[in-house]
């Protein structure tokens, strides 16, 4: 496989991550190619979540937690550095958390909340377009057409949790990550969430944490596993669920443990 | 099994002892209710005395030409006298004393009122009420004994058979008194309202208001947000909830102390009042403030967050929005409790005898708890009704608020 610098989305070198005095990630390496969902697997506590809210930067609210080692965003802006501001840096990398949490507003004022805040949207009829656009994308916008002013509360969690699909990629961002997305909603929302998944990658570039491994197999291209904060494996999905190199992700992926 | 019935009996047990408790708490309540608005009733009917009233303008030097300012200074003491010789003929110097102490003393007041709102009425004869004394009206109310010896009743024998005659001649009514509610403290208390006092308390509630939530609001806003939890924050913690603890005539002296006399301001004004209330009312909002910015979740400052929103916009877009219902609702109950608090006001001397109603925060005033403080100190049988109906007010103000409140909170919190 012949890898260009360009041709990856955000690569990361020697990341450790500490809580206090715990360590949470340990000298983890990993690039992640564009256009691709990457799953990253493991069981509960193995840091995979903290690295995910590494990427971009939202382990920063939490006082005690210390972030170490390189990112960088296209092969070229430092992630931690100077020259990005985090709202710049969230602009471009969005995020989709484990329960969906979208505001206690309209429906209408969930997805035109980014833009507006970017000034993405210099008049009105504009605003409507990228909202109606986002929702198109997250394919909520058939169902909530005639109630944009109704609640986003008022929806039922895989609507909900699509809205907040629809609230990231409203402001155009290069990179989605995806908090277990589906561990809150029932099986049927989480079929239409995965279905969406896949629309999505071939715009945006994909990273999804997740406890289901056949939710990983399902909707990824590569798949990375976690133990203990350390990266044990990364490669093509097929690879790591058929014949992986490693005997520990061998034993978790048959399910002898975690 | 005999184990089983010993545990049901004790419940059974535990259940009379809280019923128990229960009533009595309920039977003292009702008690209180009732001692209140049995004795306070009395102060919405004012007896009057049907009279009849020829504005003659050779007497009061007016006429239907005159300017406002001159029927405002025409000499109304001098008709109303005129008026009881009129209408009780034939009466010797010691005899009309008498008759005119059943009247109010305000009676040139009633007549002049009467005059500046119908100036037509010159030189024509109507029937007034006028109102009684409010000796008189005590008799009239049965809260006086009429038979007890004469040296011990303020209404003497002479008198009583006065208002048994305009009695018999149907001239004795009452009427709903809306002096009480209109007017200014006064000497006498058939004349006393309570207006001045709610206007006061109005002031005052309106200067804590717009002083104690901006700096509540904020203080607990950079507090929970924005400040780095440490050793600083921890002391300011303590020191806040002991501040609400501290007792309210504390505040009072530092409002004595500071506001008037560092910074000078005016003695018993509702400014003063207002911002010692406020001082008080400070540190229940900051508290009833945090815990309700602490309730709104983690994840919707994630989800402003994760979308670029800057730490500023979070909070003020959506973190104080979501946590204002409770926030508004610990203000108002805590203003509830400013609006009762009596010490603060007596140390910054809003408790003296103010008969103008205040048009503003700088004017001399008292307040609703301090004037039914004034009252109950008062000897006259009159203002013993009149606290009652000042305490009847002030928890009918209190419920309003209270109520209001619940239904903010009802009506605006967010359900997840």
């Amino acid at each position: 496989m012949v890898e260009q610098v360009n041709s990856f989305a955000i690569k990361t070198k020697n990341v450790s991550v500490h809580y206090g005095n715990k360590m949470a990630i340990d000298d983890v390496t990993i690039n992640f190619t564009k256009n691709d969902v990457t799953s990253l697997i493991g069981p509960s506590g193995c840091g995979k979540s903290t690295f995910l809210r590494c990427l971009n930067r939202m382990n920063d609210v939490i006082e005690s937690c210390k972030v170490q080692g390189e990112f960088l965003l296209n092969g070229v802006t430092d992630i931690y550095g100077d020259s990005i501001q985090v709202e710049t840096l969230r602009e471009k990398i969005g995020m989709v958390f484990q329960k969906p949490n979208p505001f206690p507003k309209s429906i209408f004022e969930n997805v035109a909340y980014g833009p507006k805040i970017h000034g993405l949207a210099s008049t009105q009829s504009e605003l409507n377009d990228i909202v109606m656009e986002s929702l198109n994308r997250a394919g909520l916008y058939e169902e909530v057409k005639d109630r944009m002013d109704d609640i986003a509360t008022g929806l039922s969690g895989g609507q909900q949790q699509r809205l907040c699909i629809a609230r990231a990629i409203a402001i155009r961002p290069e990179i989605i990550l995806m908090d277990e997305p589906c561990s809150a909603l029932d099986p049927i929302a989480t079929a239409r969430i995965e279905e969406l998944i896949n629309e999505l990658k071939e715009k945006y570039t994909i990273i999804i944490v997740t406890h289901s491994m056949s939710q990983a197999s399902r909707i990824s291209q590569r798949t990375a596993f976690f133990h203990l904060g350390k990266l044990i494996e990364h490669g093509d999905t097929s690879k790591i669920f058929t014949k992986p190199d490693k005997e520990q992700t061998n034993d978790y992926i048959t399910g002898r443990f975690g | 099994m005999n184990s089983l019935n010993k545990r049901l009996s004790a419940e059974k047990r535990f259940r009379a002892y809280g019923l128990f408790a229960v009533a009595l708490s309920m039977f003292f309540v009702l008690i209180l209710m009732w001692k209140i608005f049995s004795t306070g009733s009395g102060a919405f009917v004012r007896t009057t005395i049907e009279a009849n009233v020829f504005f003659n303008p050779d007497f009061i030097q007016v006429n239907q030409n005159s300017l406002e300012k001159e029927l405002y200074r025409a000499s109304y003491v001098a008709l109303a006298d005129e008026v009881v010789r009129q209408n009780h003929p034939k009466l010797n110097e010691e005899q009309f004393i008498k008759v005119r102490e059943m009247y109010t003393r305000k009676f040139d007041y009633q007549l002049r009122d009467y005059l500046l709102d119908n100036p037509d009425k010159i030189g024509q004869s109507i029937i007034m009420k006028i109102t009684a004394s409010s000796d008189l009206d005590q008799i009239v109310k049965g809260n006086y004994p009429r038979d007890v010896p004469e040296a011990q009743r303020k209404i003497n024998d002479y008198q009583l058979s006065v208002l048994d005659k305009l009695t018999s001649e149907g001239k004795v009514s009452s009427v709903f008194n809306f002096w009480f509610f209109t007017k200014g403290d006064s000497r006498d208390p058939e004349s006393a309202g309570i207006w001045g006092a709610v206007m006061g308390s109005l002031y005052a509630l309106i200067i804590c208001f717009s002083f104690a939530f901006p700096i509540g609001l904020l203080a607990s806003v950079y507090l929970e947000e924005f400040v780095k939890p440490g050793k600083v924050t921890d002391i300011i913690e303590v020191n806040i909830n002991n501040l609400a603890a501290v007792p309210s005539i504390v505040f009072g002296l530092l409002g004595l102390g500071m506001l008037i006399g560092v910074i000078g301001l005016p003695y018993q004004v509702p400014l003063v009042g207002g911002l010692v209330l406020g001082f008080m009312t400070l540190p229940t909002i900051i508290i009833a403030s945090r815990a309700s910015l602490r309730s709104v979740p983690p994840s919707i400052r994630e989800g402003a967050l994760a979308v670029g929103a800057t730490k500023m916009q979070t909070v003020f877009h959506h973190v104080i929005p979501l946590s204002l219902p409770g926030t508004l609702t610990g203000t108002i109950i805590g203003m509830a409790q400013a609006l009762g608090e009596t010490a603060p006001l007596l140390m910054i001397g809003m408790v003296a005898f103010v008969m103008e109603i205040p048009g503003g925060p700088l004017d001399p005033a008292t307040g609703l708890p301090s004037q039914i403080y004034l009252w109950s100190e008062s000897a006259e049988r009159g203002f013993l009704e009149k606290t009652s109906a000042g305490i009847m007010l002030l928890l009918l103000f209190l419920i309003i608020m209270n109520t209001a409140a619940v239904v903010i909170r009802r009506r605006l919190e967010v359900k997840w």
